[in-house]
């Protein structure tokens, strides 16, 4: 983002207010929300982002990996086994 | 989308910041409640920032040298934690086995494999803000998130056995016992959490990662051939020749030691808890290239420094750091060895203190207890007392008679490579996911990177599969 589209962008616009402060009042909870983008508050985070459909070929994959790790880790006792 | 709607409602709410206490709307009196200490530290981290972009009246185009040393950390910490005990001891097992000659470049190839995957997580967290754990629950489900926590944990303890050991092996060098190195590293672990503050424990952190630089007076003190090292860097050669199944295992071993999953984790989160936000993507940028450059370079000097064994055809039999110390001491000197056994316990307790904050962090994100290192100890004790518990369990089976340690060390970058494909493909999802990046999803070649990555890794399994079960089809 340009300085200047920051600058009329409203949390670029709060944000530069309250750089301007020699020490920010934290007490005061505009000058915190000012400075924090609103899902950066811990209370706007307790909600969870919703669930994402996958799609089968996504699953396949995804399982695929997991097989793939399981496999491996087998690999990986046979090889301890062997140099033990 | 949620994020918008929040988003949207402020707006709403306050077209204007209220200069003064008469004119606070009634929102701001609500949300004063629901303020946390938390949201107070990160807001004054994020005013250093806005100060450092508005320099004298006006916004500074690009940031400066004040907004880069702000805003480094993350990248830095990921990229110096994971040049951690075993992956310093991997490369120096390759200088000492093979010289100067193919793993040098493609240690420095992982590095930018390195950076291709980690800009991601810097994007993701400044975004989203939310740690990589709980997006993957949010997004996927249980089922596949408590797979990835699996890999995650499981990854997370050994690293974190295998750091104790780097840990003991390195003051050992000194005559110090493992009780006490253990113990004392035990105790800076919590110093550094004890600050209740995120700002302080990123300085301290990087302030000990600093040390990782040991490793280059070291290798000068080997005397390096630089004409060889730059004709290496140039032709990926001499190419390694002998066991074909070591040099597999060697090679995940080198891709395991900058490629791993727990930093994913970790730079994510780290970034969540810096504050970071999408203007910073940039700085995260270089925060991150800065850490691959420092990384490459400390862990190229690990492997020069070993180059010595190499000429003398001492091999490297030893893996643990103690003999490489040791083994190293009529060629380089007392001061080299000295500085190579320092820089191994550097690299085991900066790697303790971030791979048990990655755990930490992981642990709070899936049970949605706080998980940020600006909260006090009373109020995220779950968070710290996981953070504690792996540090401490893990440094308690080092201590144990006849753990077989050196298997451990063997094993576990090799684990890490394993792993990795499943966690590269939960980031490129979520890095693709529109709805959650809007214009920071990925582009065509970050996307080709990603792949070609997860494709090679697989590619390495495979090989490193048929070289175990099958040793004799490979020769060598």
């Amino acid at each position: 983002m340009k300085p200047d589209e920051r600058a009329t962008s409203p949390t670029g616009a709060h944000e530069s207010l309250a750089a301007r402060a020699q020490t920010p009042d934290m007490k005061d909870p505009a000058v915190v929300l000012s400075l924090l983008e609103a899902d950066q508050v811990v209370a706007a985070k307790r909600e969870p982002f919703g669930r994402r459909k996958l799609s089968p070929g996504m699953q396949a994959l995804l399982w695929g990996l997991r097989v793939y790790v399981a496999a491996m880790l087998v690999i990986v006792l046979i090889s301890i086994l062997r140099a033990v | 989308m949620r994020r918008r709607n929040i988003e949207a409602g402020l707006q709403q709410t306050n077209p204007q910041p209220p200069r003064t206490k008469e004119a606070t709307p009634t929102i701001f009196h609500d949300l004063a409640g629901l303020l946390t200490h938390e949201d107070l530290d990160r807001a004054r981290d994020r005013w250093r920032v806005a100060r450092a972009r508005w320099g004298g009246g006006r916004w500074k185009v690009g940031g400066g040298a004040r907004l880069l040393w702000l805003l480094v950390g993350p990248g830095v910490l990921v990229f110096l934690g994971e040049n951690d005990a075993p992956s310093m001891l991997t490369y120096s097992a390759t200088g000492a086995r093979y010289g100067i000659g193919f793993f040098l470049p493609f240690a420095v190839a992982t590095f930018f494999a390195g950076f291709v995957v980690q800009e991601m997580t810097v994007r993701l967290g400044a975004v989203t803000h939310r740690g990589h754990a709980e997006l993957i629950f949010d997004r996927f489900g249980k089922f596949w998130g408590f797979f990835s926590m699996g890999d995650l944990v499981l990854g997370n303890f050994l690293t974190l056995v295998t750091e104790f050991i780097g840990i003991r092996a390195g003051l050992g060098f000194f005559g110090i016992r493992p009780g006490i190195a253990v113990g004392a590293s035990l105790v800076i672990v919590l110093g550094a959490i004890t600050t209740g503050r995120y700002w302080t424990w990123e300085r301290i952190t990087l302030a000990l990662a600093a040390f990782n630089g040991l490793f280059i007076p070291a290798a000068l003190l080997s005397h390096p051939a630089w004409p060889e090292v730059g004709r290496a860097l140039a032709t990926w050669s001499p190419l390694p020749r002998g066991n074909h199944a070591e040099i597999i295992t060697l090679i995940l071993a080198t891709i395991g030691a900058t490629v791993t999953p727990w930093m994913l984790f970790f730079q994510q989160s780290a970034v969540v808890d810096k504050g970071m936000q999408p203007r910073d993507i940039g700085m995260g940028r270089v925060d991150t290239i800065l850490g691959a450059a420092l990384a490459s370079i400390c862990g190229i000097a690990a492997m020069l420094a070993t180059v010595p064994l190499f000429r003398h055809g001492m091999g490297s039999g030893q893996y643990q750091a103690a003999e490489f110390a040791q083994a190293l001491e009529p060629w380089i000197g007392h001061t080299g060895a000295t500085l190579f056994a320092l820089g191994i316990f550097e690299a085991g307790i900066v790697a303790a203190i971030t791979i048990s904050t990655s755990s930490a962090y992981a642990f709070g994100e899936v049970f949605r207890t706080g998980h940020s290192l600006n909260r006090p100890l009373r109020d995220a004790w779950p968070f710290y007392l996981t953070l504690l518990g792996s540090a401490g369990a893990a440094a308690a089976l080092v201590l144990i008679p006849r753990f077989p340690l050196e298997y451990v060390v063997l094993t576990v970058n090799v684990i890490a490579v394993l792993a990795m494909p499943p966690a590269l493909a939960f980031l490129l999802l979520l890095v693709n996911d529109r709805e959650l990046m809007g214009e920071h999803a990925n582009g065509t070649w970050a996307n080709l990177g990603g792949v070609a990555i997860t494709a090679l890794l697989i590619c390495a399994g495979i090989g490193y599969a048929i070289a175990t079960v099958f040793p004799g089809l490979l020769g060598g």
